[in-house]
């Protein structure tokens, strides 16, 4: 693990932020979920962040994409500042440049798969690029599931129409937390290997949050956040070299938490499932 | 268990205000109703009380049912019996009562006409007791009058100062000299003090009398005095004619008469309470349902720790009965504070009423029994759900998000809606003749009741058709909120179901109003053959005008069409129509079922075919017709099918004199008709000029009559759209309810939505589309039932005149305008709330 690499005013970079702290509540029970945060992500990079649980990496996706604000930092998406937009502002930033994929009810069961996948395009009113469309459909390969609804598929069905969703309207960063958190290895594989085809092939720039030290060795690069704070990087990941990581942040822990813990042993069934 | 049942309501008290509020509207009407009632009655009891103050009433002998407690329809008897009862033993005073209709002229210049509250003028013995000299003097002579307090207020008048009254048929100028008080509050009717002479003179003109109020000497009891009287009149004349009652007898009676209004005036208002109730559970019902839903994975850990099926069942039920009961006692107090306001403005309107809102144990306990009962019967079929929940549920992952309609309740609703269909195509097509209306009755009961069950099923094809402008026209909103109605088709169906009840009853009474002014206007239109009709403010045009008509330039023929209420035919109470020879040539052309009408001579009579269907008369039959006048018998000349003349039977005015009885009738309206070739216009104004003195007469043309009648009919829609205003403030607590509490259970979605890009406006929109789409879903459907079932209705009553189908096509419009604004309405307070969600909260997961 090296130390983190931060540009000097985030060049190359589709979301950088700098000094970034998030404190929940005030006085004594204050939470600093994130103490001082410098990181930029890659165009047509898939980025992962890792760390223990209560580290801070949602409250980070959150605030890198509007969606909570900072309190103090600043925060710069595809050229825009994010701290400065008022609710419309976010709302049209995450309409139109901000695609997303969460652990779980990524869909409205009213819906059909096509329908799920073309929602942020009818909200903006914007038309289907069909072309685009039939690209992002076929690399999810749910061609034949398009007119199922979200109950009719199965779990890994539905984060793969989640994260065609996330990609048809073209967004500048796909932020997904956690996107195989609630998936088996099987379907875990099938998401994260399209999430990393979308970056090689159709170029998207991707920050995924996960726990799975398998599912962080897809990434380009991938991020090691403790108590609120960078702690590291790796780059070009393999399993092994993030469950090293990993251990090195635990013992600079006093006590690890007990979800890192519950996360060695499941990797470990990743491991010996021979992936690559 | 039970404390996990309150805990449940503590916690979530939000989720049951709505239920609250429900049960709370529906008891207020009924606590309200109750106490309502018992301030009409104190009222009423202490203006019997005040009024009739002597110990012994000699009155005329009950001459037809249908007497009201003011006008006393019986017979009458010399005026002279008074003082045989005087000379009795015991008998300090004998005031015999003459009173009778009167018109009085308020400082305005129009006359003091206060909501229908009766005007009467009353003759001023010098023994009158009930009534004291509050201010001035008593009236002397034919140019003063006195006023009740109250009148003298209501006319804006003061003692002093000269005004106009019309009494018996003659437009007098009077002066205001005194005011009279009297010991209870008057319920708005206006009492006039007049000279005693000339009250005999206006309402005594043949020396008769209805009654005599006679006090006793002290210490003679009203029964030895009543026996005292009793024996004074045996042997004089007018011993047939009367009957002798103590002061308690007639109060009693009296109180008896007020008792029988005033239980109309509570059924109706309990029919509203009912209404209210009956759409609330639908509200509690919803509220239940969603609540065990979401609940539904703590039932089934309770069920896996060991409770029984009783138990959830229980502490589901013990819930509804908490909300019912927190809701029947805070309505209660609204019914008080509801009845406190109508007081304020009945007093506003001129009607005092007395007394303190009284709040009894008996109004609190039938208030709180109701409003738990049907809180408890709307919460049975959730709390079951909730006691069915299996164990093995606590480990499902998700809770189900749709719901269908229930085969059971389709299949019932299914033949119910079949069963009331045909019998209201038996009803209709006259396979049957007898208790044609009463079948209709029920096939419309069966039929609205079928389609509320059938309508879990029928949410999502309607609502998809109604919903298809909306999902093409505002993408891709629409689309979701047609998800999310359709997803929950009984929730919604419940929901819809609440304005449903209500249109429905809107939509009959208005086709049904439609078409009775259709029916009327048609009747006048083709067979009125008169130039100009008078009618009064009062139900009688003065008689001297009537005299003084055919003095108007142009005017070639006056006919007056009169009535008498006090009259029996062949025994049976039934009011009386008089008019002149040729009224059936000259005014009104009737179509003629059997006989000839057109020479209404004396000695005959004219009946309406479907009264004389129903007694069995035939043309050429015999008649008896009596009054307080006398008795005739009159031979049917003719049966007639008009809508204009409301009564049975028309005779012709000679013996409608003889049997009526004079001041016993009223002149209903006067047909005039203009010599040919005269100007109409001059004719009308000069009518105008000759009527404007007695400032209660108009003058209309036959289309001006045709809408007078018109507006009367709707009048009786007045009293509908308050129950429509009802309905639709509970259906408005109902889709706020169902939105609420849906939006709550879509918290993710709401945030995922917002996530992916969808504004604050957007998903504002989203909830009111819902609450819209919800609104005219009801509507469309109870609008159905409602103007279907009463446009068979006129096939059925034809022969009561109701021939004409008329559909009020834009009023219809309007309520479906309506439909729209409710939803709107009611989606503002959820819509806001959605908008407002958290993203970061919605999407969190724990
Ligand atoms: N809405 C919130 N209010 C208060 N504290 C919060 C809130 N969200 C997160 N936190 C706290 O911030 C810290 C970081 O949370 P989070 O970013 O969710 O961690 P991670 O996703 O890495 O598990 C935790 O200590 C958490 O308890
Ligand atoms: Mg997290």
């Amino acid at each position: 693990m090296r130390p983190v690499t931060v540009y000097p005013r985030g060049e190359g970079a589709i979301a950088s932020a700098r000094g970034l702290v998030k404190v929940y509540g005030s006085g004594e029970t204050a939470v600093r979920a994130l103490d001082g945060v410098d990181v930029d992500f890659a165009n047509g990079e898939l980025t992962a962040i890792m760390g223990p649980s209560g580290s801070g990496k949602s409250t980070l996706m959150h605030c890198m994409a509007g969606l909570d604000t900072v309190t103090s930092g600043t925060v710069v998406v595809d050229g825009e500042d994010v701290a400065r937009l008022g609710q419309r502002g976010l709302t049209r930033l995450r309409r139109e440049r901000l695609g997303f994929v969460f652990q779980a009810f990524n869909l409205i069961p009213t819906l059909t798969a096509e329908e799920n996948i073309t929602l942020p395009l009818d909200i903006a009113r914007r038309p289907v690029d069909r072309d685009w469309f039939d690209t992002v459909v076929d690399a999810v390969g749910l061609r034949d599931r398009l007119d199922h609804r979200p109950g009719e598929l199965s779990g890994g069905q539905q984060q793969r129409v989640a994260c065609a969703r996330a990609l048809v309207s073209r967004p500048a960063v796909v932020f997904a937390d956690e996107p195989t958190g609630n998936l088996d290895s099987r379907s875990s594989s099938e998401v994260l290997g399209f999430l990393r085809h979308s970056v090689d092939v159709l170029g998207q720039a991707v920050v995924m949050v996960t726990h799975d030290p398998t599912a962080a060795s897809y990434a380009h690069r991938v991020l090691f956040l403790a108590d609120g704070r960078l702690v590291g990087e790796i780059v070009d990941p393999t399993p092994e070299s993030v469950l090293d990581a990993l251990r090195e942040i635990g013992a600079g822990r006093r006590a690890p938490e007990p979800a890192l813990a519950g996360a060695a042993p499941a990797l470990v069934g990743g491991v010996a499932g021979g992936l690559r | 268990m039970s404390r996990v049942a309150l805990r449940g309501i503590r916690s979530h008290l939000g989720r049951f205000l709505l239920s609250i509020l429900a049960v709370l509207l529906g008891v207020a009407f009924v606590a309200g109703t109750f106490s309502l009632r018992e301030m009409m009655a104190d009222t009423f009891d202490s203006i019997v009380e005040a009024g009739t103050d002597a110990d012994v009433y000699v009155e005329g002998a009950e001459l037809a049912g249908g007497g009201t407690p003011m006008g006393g329809q019986q017979a009458r008897f010399p005026l002279e019996t008074a003082e045989t009862i005087a000379a009795a033993d015991g008998v300090a005073a004998a005031v015999p009562g003459v009173q009778g209709a009167i018109v009085l002229v308020g400082a305005d210049g129009t006359a003091v006409l206060n909501n229908g509250a009766p005007s009467f003028g009353l003759g001023l013995h010098p023994d009158e007791r009930a009534l004291w000299v509050a201010d001035g003097r008593a009236p002397s002579g034919p140019d003063e009058v006195a006023l009740e307090s109250a009148a003298l207020e209501r006319a804006g008048l003061a003692v002093g100062d000269t005004t106009k009254v019309v009494l018996a048929g003659e437009v007098r100028t009077v002066e205001v000299v005194g005011e009279l008080g009297f010991a209870a509050p008057m319920a708005g009717a206006i009492m006039v003090g007049l000279d005693w002479d000339t009250a005999l003179a206006a309402y005594a003109p043949d020396g008769l009398t209805t009654g005599v109020a006679v006090y006793a000497e002290d210490g003679v009891s009203e029964r030895a005095l009543a026996d005292a009287v009793e024996t004074a009149l045996a042997d004089g004349p007018a011993a047939a004619d009367v009957r002798v009652l103590t002061g308690d007898e007639m109060r009693a009676e009296m109180a008896e008469q007020w008792q029988s209004a005033l239980g109309f005036v509570s059924t109706f208002l309990l029919v509203f309470a009912g209404i209210a109730l009956f759409v609330g559970t639908f509200i509690i019902g919803n509220t239940f349902s969603m609540v065990v839903r979401q609940r539904q994975r703590e039932f089934a850990m309770l069920r896996a720790v060991g409770a029984s099926p009783t138990q959830v069942f229980a502490s589901v039920l013990a819930q509804a009965g908490v909300v019912g009961v927190l809701g029947s006692l805070l309505g209660v107090g609204a019914g008080v504070g509801l009845v406190e306001l109508l007081r304020g403005v009945f007093a506003g309107m001129g009607m005092e009423l007395a007394g303190d809102v009284p709040i009894d144990t008996f109004t609190v306990a039938v208030s709180v029994l109701v409003g738990t009962v049907v809180s408890l019967v709307a919460a049975l079929v959730p709390a079951r759900r909730a006691a069915l929940t299996a164990p093995v549920e606590a480990m499902r992952d998700e809770v189900a998000t749709h719901d269908r309609a229930s085969r059971v309740r389709t299949g019932v609703g299914a033949v119910l809606l079949a069963g009331g269909l045909l019998a209201v195509v038996v009803a209709t097509t006259g396979v049957v003749t007898e208790n044609r209306g009463a079948l209709l009755g029920a096939g419309a009961a069966a039929i609205l009741v079928g389609v509320l069950a059938l309508a879990p099923a029928i949410v999502p094809p309607v609502l998809g058709g109604l919903a298809a402008p909306v999902v093409a026209g505002v993408r891709p909103l629409g689309a979701l909120a047609r998800g999310n109605v359709t997803r929950h088709p009984k929730r919604t169906a419940t929901t819809a179901g609440a304005l449903m009840v209500g249109m429905a009853l809107v939509g009959a009474a208005s086709v049904l109003a439609a078409s009775a002014q259709a029916s009327v206007r048609d009747v006048v239109d083709n067979q009125a053959r008169t130039d100009l009709i008078l009618q009064s403010a009062t139900w009688d045009v003065p008689a001297a005008l009537v005299e003084d008509l055919p003095q108007v330039d142009g005017v070639a023929e006056v006919h007056a069409l009169r009535i008498a209420q006090a009259t029996r035919v062949d025994g049976e109470d039934l009011a009386l129509i008089g008019v002149p020879e040729g009224f059936f040539t000259e005014v009104l052309e009737v179509p003629v079922d059997a006989g000839d009408a057109t020479d209404l001579a004396p000695g005959q009579a004219v009946a309406q075919a479907s009264d004389a269907e129903e007694r069995g008369w035939a043309v050429g039959d015999e008649l008896t017709v009596e009054g307080i006048g006398g008795t005739t018998r009159v031979r049917l000349a003719a049966v007639i099918d008009s809508g204009v003349l409301g009564l049975p039977l028309v005779v012709e005015e000679s013996d409608f004199d003889a049997v009526a009885g004079p001041g016993a009738s009223v002149i209903d309206s006067v047909f005039v008709k203009a010599a040919p070739g005269a100007d109409l216009a001059d004719v009308r104004a000069g009518l105008a000029e000759l009527a404007e003195p007695y400032v209660v007469v108009s003058i209309m043309d036959a289309e001006e009559y045709g809408d007078a009648v018109a507006a009367q009919v709707n009048q009786v829609l007045v009293i509908l759209y308050a129950l429509l205003a009802l309905s639709i403030v509970i259906a408005v607590l109902g889709i706020v309810n169902t939105l609420a509490m849906s939006i709550a259970e879509r918290t993710r979605e709401i945030g995922l939505l917002r996530a992916v890009g969808l504004g604050r406006l957007q998903m504002a929109s989203i909830v009111t589309i819902e609450s819209v789409l919800t609104a005219v879903f009801g509507t469309v459907l109870g609008i159905g039932v409602g103007a279907g079932l009463a446009a068979t209705m006129t096939r059925v009553f034809a022969d009561e005149g109701l021939n004409r189908l008329a559909v009020p096509w834009a009023g219809l419009g309007v309520l479906l305008g309506l439909a729209v604004v409710v939803g709107v309405v009611a989606a503002l307070w959820p819509a806001a709330r959605a908008a407002r969600m958290n993203v970061l909260e919605a999407i969190a997961y724990e």
